[in-house]
């Protein structure tokens, strides 16, 4: 490959990164035979094995309480910290969440984020492109902590958890105010991954399943929610929960007509929840319902899209 | 061809690799529908850096079409017009250079390199207002101080001596580089993190050269709206966001950014319909939109 061709992906790849780029969104229109990245190959590192970074995951390593308020709890923090909205700044617009990072609440040693990474597995959360307050100016990249690791690995202990996420939201990432209940969830699920929990496959596929799963159980934690603000959120991570879907089935015409025709009522519900409007638990219900033959008809695609690996490796390595 | 090193911005153009910019632009064609319908669309972005590329292949006629398609596409974008100069004066299409460079003129009145494009296409023309555009440069070079370019006035004047003395002697500047290395990534990433501490009129000078490198970018010309706004510029500012807008209309930073401008002057109706607009584009949720619908509920930015 020439130079100017390397050059020109990596550009390509920093400003894919940065998230302003947006072109294909814009289109609205994904080329129906013609696989596109993933968003998240915008922060792997180049020559990654796309089966092994994007066709697996690591499997959760997650408490389940007996209280059923902290059951609740923990469900909300962990739609949260798959939400990139939570984030704000740059790493909004570039859909990174907690998650990207702490992939199944763990590490993700295949992240490499341009401008920000030295290596695979490592970030820099000191930098002005993430942060108006934190910048440090030097490229200091650490390694990305494991959160269902060894309890004495992690420098912040429990009890310092909810003031150590905020300020990670708020400063290191520019984000919004989280309502309270969602800083507590976030917390209280950070504090349930444990290694005594962890399954005994260290990683599992990425699957339809697990994200419908993801959609369904932020829906859930919106129904429970005490307050509007928190159940707007929630509503809000399940929408992107199924954007995640969206871009798996993107060769799919047809499957992609029916998520967004899906995520436009979410957003109606969102708006609703946004405004406190009673009957949100009914409309949930009710899009739960409708979205059965959805997912039937999602599964019966399945092996037609990018959850299956082999179909990953096909994917171009640059953002057009 | 000579020229075409000065034409070129010589030490403005970050590099030539601009690449595969962004999403091509659709191609057309087939079906029933109107012709305005199926015909072709082009990405600026990516016209700019395919023009980038004819040039430095020599193939001026090439180049020419595609730095055309650029100025199509976003009339107001300078680099767009300076870069159709570079073109045609290699081409050697001289009526055609100075119409470019005279469009460039109009919009950067004090741009060096189209002033010096313009008046070598005069002189090239033997156009006697091609001294007009010398004594412009000379008269710069005089009251150059700080921030100016002095070495950049000083070739363009040498340059523009020599054409008007002899028309068709080539350029003592053939074989200067043409690329300088990955000034273009590191310009743009500059700018988002100086942009972030708020360092709005570096970010600007930044902006400049990922803009010289990759031409009429949304993302470029959406920071640079971006930063003209913080500095209170807001009618400079909004020109750089039409110009995103026009090269991408679904641009959510650009929707985003226009709308929080359109908060600031108090026009909470346009700021909507910029809402609207990104709440289409984002059928998962996005920031830009949530950001600003914060700003059109609290009638103003954070700390309002």
């Amino acid at each position: 490959m020439d130079r100017r061709r390397r050059r020109a992906r990596a550009l390509s790849r920093i400003r894919s990164a940065i998230g302003l780029t947006l072109a294909l969104t814009a289109s609205g229109a994904l080329a129906s035979d013609t696989p596109t990245p993933l968003r998240a190959m915008a922060w792997l590192a180049p020559g990654a094995d796309l089966a092994a970074a994007l066709g697996r995951q690591p499997t959760e390593c997650l408490l389940k309480p007996d209280d059923p308020a902290l059951a609740r709890s923990i469900e909300i923090g962990r739609a949260a910290f798959r939400d990139p909205l939570l984030l704000g700044g740059q790493a909004a617009r570039a859909g990174l969440s907690c998650e990207s990072c702490h992939a199944g609440g763990r590490d993700n040693p295949h992240f490499r984020f341009p401008g920000l990474s030295a290596g695979s597995g490592t970030a820099d959360v000191t930098t002005s492109l993430f942060s108006r307050v934190r910048g440090n100016g030097v490229l200091d990249p650490k390694p990305i902590p494991n959160l269902a690791g060894p309890r004495a690995a992690l420098k912040t202990p429990v009890t310092a958890l909810p003031a150590f996420i905020r300020g990670l939201v708020v400063e290191e990432f520019d984000g919004a105010e989280p309502p309270a209940a969602v800083l507590k969830g976030l917390s209280d699920y950070v504090s349930a991954l444990d290694p005594a929990a962890c399954p005994s496959a260290r990683d599992e596929p990425v699957s339809l399943a697990g994200h419908l799963a993801d959609v369904r159980r932020a829906l859930a934690a919106a129904a429970t929610a005490i307050d509007p603000q928190t159940a707007e959120r929630m509503v809000g991570a399940a929408r992107a929960a199924l954007f995640r879907i969206d871009e798996r089935y993107q060769a799919l015409p047809a499957e992609t007509r029916a998520l967004r025709a899906a995520a436009r009522r979410l957003a109606a519900l969102q708006a609703a929840a946004r405004t406190g409007a009673p009957g949100l638990d009914q409309g949930i219900e009710i899009w739960l319902t409708d979205s059965q033959s959805l997912e039937r008809r999602l599964a019966a695609r399945e092996a037609q899209s990018l959850y299956v690996p082999a179909h990953l490796t096909r994917l171009r390595r640059d953002r057009p | 061809m000579g020229s075409i090193r000065v034409l070129l911005l010589a030490g403005v153009i970050a590099g030539f690799a601009g690449g595969a910019a962004l999403a091509a632009g659709s191609g057309g064609g087939g079906g029933m529908s109107l012709p305005s319908e199926s015909g072709p669309s082009y990405d600026p972005a990516e016209e700019y850096a395919k023009a980038l590329a004819a040039l430095d292949a020599r193939d001026f006629k090439a180049a020419a079409r595609s730095a055309q398609r650029v100025t199509d596409a976003v009339p107001q974008n300078l680099d767009g017009w300076k870069l159709l100069g570079a073109a045609q004066t290699g081409a050697e299409n001289w009526k055609g250079a100075r119409r470019a460079y005279e469009r460039a003129i109009k919009i950067a009145p004090d741009d060096l390199n189209a002033r010096g494009g313009l008046g070598m296409a005069l002189a090239r023309l033997k156009d006697p207002k091609a001294r007009d555009q010398l004594d412009w440069l000379k008269a710069r070079s005089a009251s150059c101080g700080a921030g100016c370019n002095a070495e950049l006035l000083r070739s363009l004047t040498a340059e523009l001596e020599r054409a008007l003395a002899e028309p068709t002697a080539p350029s003592a500047r053939l074989d200067q580089p043409l690329i300088l290395a990955d000034a273009g990534d590191a310009a743009y990433l500059d700018a988002v993190g100086l942009i972030n501490e708020g360092r709005y009129e570096v970010a600007l000078a930044r902006l400049d050269a990922a803009r010289a490198a990759f031409g009429p970018h949304p993302d470029v010309l959406t920071y640079q709206g971006f930063a003209h706004r913080k500095l209170g510029r807001f009618e400079v500012a909004e020109g750089f966001y039409r110009q995103a807008l026009a090269a991408a209309p679904d641009h959510r930073g650009a929707l985003e950014y226009y709308g929080e401008l359109k908060v600031e002057r108090g026009d909470l109706v346009g700021a909507r319909r910029m809402l609207a607009r990104l709440e289409r584009a984002c059928t998962y949720g996005c920031a830009e939109a949530e950001t600003l619908r914060s700003w059109i509920d609290a009638g103003g930015g954070p700390g309002r």
